[in-house]
């Protein structure tokens, strides 16, 4: 049997239970008998609701400190139901002023299954709403106008494909938030595309909230309590506003020039990409056409939606990373490197170009004759018998391994979502896609990277980085910190080595020299850049388009000396690069080393010495 | 089998109650949730949770014809099942509210974590009979605490604090019964108070926030605290006598939520007032001190330690539960016995009191 104690023990543990209800019947008796009136008061007299008050979302900012993406007030409408469901007249009646249709109110209210929470049916309404419906309130019980931080694109469509665009939560993105996680919520605005997308987390900053008492009509009379909110943290980017500004009106303009001034009509789009080759930071990215994010921040209208999404050329696709365009002659600097490394050539050697190579009639594409001509007369020149006979002496399988060490067919890894991978052209591709064995004149083609060969402006920007800096090859990057709103940082981004390609100094030297006549007299730059004060290496590039004109490619560095810049722009349908992109890649390179810049803009721009 | 004189020692005061406060959670559940349930499922949490406490009753029945002595046998055997059970919930188990509790088994889901508790009954009963009178030193208490502590930190983790802290009033229940020196009862409280801030530390943010609003509510008054406001305002406005069946405006509003399962007091408070509330708790009152003269009336020292962890938990189940919706308790997830809605539950507190009908029906010593 149990030690003796037991049975007293079993009263006293009768007694706590005795002890736990009396301590429970008062309580209850305390709430109800003794408070009861008062509660019963809070219950019926007046609601209790919650009024969420969104965090505002972090800030984004140039390397300078320069503010490109901030918050600006705005007013939304919102549905409080306050006993029961919304009554419909009230729906009809909100629907008539803000000019929706009630069926989309009552899709929205179906929506939500929180019921203390107002249901927001349309931000950012101007303050003609707000009259209209401040006016009517005794009419319009339950209807709630709510302050809301609404994201604003300071400069409207500057860098819009990197900054992406926020907007409200949608059901396929609410089930996977909540496979992952619970942060998000119905009715959040949450980026959709871009940084803003990327970064979500830590934007978003955590919502507070007011508990507030409400009378029948919706309107807040008490603060019960409150949550503050904690704003999103802030991102400083890699990006020069300067740089950035003047690559989007060049541009723009030369499109414009195009489209206006020149046989092609048809350049409508382009990218164009800055970036520091020894560190992978991105000091520009430019995409065209593109949007003005500012369009979605307060819910974007269904004509908007609708151009945007009809327009053939895709203004929501960033080219810059997701575009694959054939590299044309820029990757000639992976066959030349690849020619002198495996020893298949000597700086010295010439060979004859008569306009045709001897093996299979290819030639230049205007059908010119260089005669006898080394290494070097051949990639300033941008030759393509030479480069056809490298590529016959490399062979497809070495071409395919140097393009895969300068890291071309994989992704760069650049913080951002959509970047393509490109095609690095080999045989068991062609074997897996048509069933076909290899030919000659497709290694010819590859050689001077035209036929299968794809690729992204992106990883041509880092191509020529790597011959600038001597084979390094560094992860591109947007985001050098992310700090708290109080401006403790919290968390900052260094430049991340991804790759090394062995290359020999006499290799780069004599690659760096051709490049850098490429813009001198004689060179096929030399007029875009004609007194241009500082020394640049550059290479033009075509790339054939079956399905219109071709496209131009300019890719660029400098100063040559101490490379500090890589510059990568390309025109859709822009015919040679010489005359469409290599005008650009000018005014790019004039913006980072502050030449012929306006003094009144260089003025603005906060401390000029730390661009470059 | 069962006989006519085992038949005689039935508890029927045990029965009764029950079986009243089943009845009454039916009611109560149907009021908490047919107004947001939409048509012809209106009932659906009603039915499924009577066709379960009947299917508990026949299970009841089979199971009283077996002396409840057997289970000491099974006890190793269920305390593996067990952890068994917890480590599956850990990798196949799903989530809700920050937390991984439930496995699915075809169109039922399981909340090992609730059978857990009796399995620990059992199971501790079997080892603390064996240990009856040895609890002399602090040394003999380690293997007990061993033995707890594996299902305890498994629960911990998943994370499910409530269910951890029901073991802990189990475990000092029973060893409060089972003899420990009172000198080491009250250093193990004293080192537990001590250790409180590393506890804390481990905390998921979440359980950190619910300690917290207890103790001030309008730390999170969209979350956590949202519940205890709204809990006290459904309470206290049910006043005196309630403001009738289906009548309360906080739940039936949905102001109130999880008002079925762990939130139902509320709903009473709000819908039978004072006087309601205070009649089923005498109900609970009842039936834990049937638990407390099973106890001492069982006819072998593993019948007594079976009945006191039974009654520790169904205690500790009404003290936390009711005192958090009278927000004198912090909100843990605790439901309240035989009225929550939860099958896992309900099937855990139907078969609970099944052994203590069990354990009194068998209590004379001499047969015959």
């Amino acid at each position: 049997m149990l030690v003796k104690r037991s049975n007293y023990r079993l009263d006293v543990l009768a007694i706590i239970i005795l002890l736990v209800f009396v301590a429970l019947v008062s309580r209850l008796g305390y709430l109800q008998v003794v408070q009861g009136k008062y509660y019963g008061e809070k219950a019926d007299g007046n609601r209790i609701r919650l009024a969420p008050i969104m965090a505002p979302r972090g800030m984004f900012y140039d390397r300078n400190g320069i503010p490109l993406v901030s918050n600006r007030p705005g007013f939304a409408v919102s549905l409080l139901p306050i006993s029961g469901p919304v009554p419909d007249d009230i729906i009809v009646k909100v629907a008539s002023i803000l000019n929706i249709a009630p069926d989309e109110i009552k899709k929205k209210l179906s929506q939500h299954n929180g019921r203390f929470e107002p249901i927001r049916i349309k931000s950012d309404i101007g303050p003609d709403i707000v009259t209209k419906i401040e006016e009517r309130r005794a009419e319009l019980p339950g209807v709630v106008i709510e302050i809301q931080p609404i994201r604003n694109y300071i400069n409207n469509e500057l860098a819009a494909h990197l900054f992406g665009y926020v907007s409200e939560i949608n059901d396929v993105e609410l089930e996977e938030a909540k496979e992952k996680s619970n942060v998000y919520k119905s009715g959040d605005i949450i980026g959709k595309f871009g940084l803003e997308k990327i970064y979500d987390r830590e934007l978003r900053g955590i919502d507070g909230g007011n508990q507030v008492e409400v009378d029948v009509t919706g309107r807040p009379v008490n603060v019960l309590g409150r949550k503050e909110t904690v704003p999103g943290k802030n991102l400083t980017l890699t990006i020069d506003y300067k740089i950035q500004k003047a690559a989007e009106i060049a541009i723009d303009e030369q499109l414009t020039y195009l489209q206006t001034k020149s046989e092609f009509r048809n350049a409508k789009a382009a990218a164009a990409i800055a970036m520091n080759p020894k560190t992978g930071e991105i000091l520009a990215m430019v995409s065209r056409p593109t949007f003005n994010p500012n369009l979605f921040s307060g819910g974007i209208s269904s004509k908007d939606w609708k151009a945007l999404n009809e327009n053939p050329n895709n203004p929501m696709n960033n080219k810059a990373i997701s575009g694959e365009y054939p590299p044309g002659s820029t990757f000639k600097l992976v066959t030349g490197a690849a020619a002198l490394e495996l020893g298949k050539v000597t700086p010295e050697e010439k060979i004859l170009d008569t306009g045709k190579h001897w093996i299979i009639p290819k030639g230049n594409s205007e059908g010119e004759a260089l005669g006898w001509i080394n290494f070097k007369e051949a990639l300033t020149k941008s030759d393509n018998v030479y480069f056809y006979e490298m590529g016959n002496r490399l062979g497809i399988d070495n071409l395919e391994k140097y393009a895969r060490m300068f890291g071309l067919g994989v992704t760069t890894g650049i913080n951002l979502q959509g970047e393509s991978e490109g095609l690095v052209a080999n045989q068991r591709y062609k074997e897996k896609v048509y069933g076909e064995e290899w030919y000659l004149s497709e290694t010819f083609d590859a050689a001077i990277g035209q036929g299968f060969q794809l690729t992204t402006p992106l990883q041509v920007a880092v191509l020529m980085s790597e011959i600038a800096n001597g084979g390094y090859r560094y992860r591109p990057y947007l985001v050098s910190k992310i700090s708290s709103d109080k401006g403790e940082v919290i968390k900052t981004f260094a430049p991340e080595e991804v790759g090394r390609i062995q290359l020999s100094d006499r290799t780069l030297t004599l690659i760096r020299e051709s490049l850098r006549d490429v813009t001198l007299e004689g060179g096929t730059a030399a007029q875009a850049f004609r007194d241009f004060p500082i020394s640049i290496a550059g290479k033009t590039g075509t790339a054939e388009n079956s399905h219109g004109s071709d496209h131009g490619w300019f890719i660029a560095y400098g100063p040559y000396e101490d490379p500090r810049i890589v510059v990568v722009v390309i025109v859709e349908q822009g015919g040679f690069g010489t005359g469409s992109a290599a005008p650009i890649a000018r005014k790019i390179m004039e913006a980072a080393f502050n030449l012929n810049q306006d003094p009144a803009a260089a003025q603005q721009t906060h401390k000029p010495q730390t661009a470059l | 089998m069962l006989n006519r004189r085992l038949l005689r020692n039935l508890d029927f005061v045990t029965i009764t109650t029950t079986a009243i406060l089943i009845l009454i959670s039916l009611v109560i559940i149907g009021s908490a949730t047919h107004i947001n349930t939409p048509g012809e499922e209106r009932y659906w949490y009603v039915e499924r949770q009577g066709m379960f406490a009947l299917f508990n009753v026949v299970f009841i029945i089979i199971l009283l014809n077996f002396d409840y002595k057997v289970l000491g046998k099974f006890a190793n055997g269920l305390y593996g099942i067990n952890l068994v059970m917890l480590l599956a919930v850990m990798f196949i188990g799903q989530s809700a509210l920050g937390a991984q509790r439930w496995i699915q088994i075809g169109p039922i889901s399981l909340q090992p974590s609730e059978f857990s508790k009796l399995i620990m009954i059992i199971a501790l009963a079997d080892m603390l009979d064996k240990k009856t009178g040895k609890l002399n030193s602090f040394k003999d208490l380690i293997p007990i605490f061993l033995y707890v502590g594996v299902p305890f930190l498994l629960i911990l983790k998943q994370p499910d604090l409530g269910t951890s802290l029901v073991f802990l009033a189990i475990l000092f229940g029973m060893l409060f019964i089972a003899g420990i020196k009172s000198k080491h009862l009250m250093m193990i409280f004293g080192a537990g108070a001590a250790l409180m801030p590393i506890f804390w530390h481990f905390l998921k943010d979440y359980q950190k926030m619910r300690l917290s609003v207890f103790i001030d509510p309008n730390v999170d008054p969209l979350g956590s605290g949202y519940h205890i406001i709204q809990s006290k305002i459904a309470i206290g406005s049910g006043m005196l006598f309630g403001k009738g069946l289906f009548g309360g405006t906080q739940s039936q509003l949905n102001f109130l939520p999880e008002n079925h399962t762990d939130f139902i007091f509320a709903v009473i408070g709000e819908e039978l007032g004072f006087i309601g509330a205070v009649l089923i708790l005498l109900l609970y009152f009842i039936l834990l001190y049937r638990g407390v003269k099973i106890a001492g009336e069982a006819k072998d020292n593993f019948g007594t330690l079976l009945a006191t962890g039974i009654t520790s938990m169904l205690t500790f189940h009404v003290l936390v539960n009711v005192g958090m919706t009278a927000g004198i308790m912090p909100v843990t997830g605790i439901p309240l016995p035989l009225m929550s809605y939860g099958v896992s539950a309900l099937t855990t507190n139907m078969i609970s009191i099944g052994i203590l009908l069990n354990i009194y029906m068998r209590r004379q010593k001499i047969m015959f």
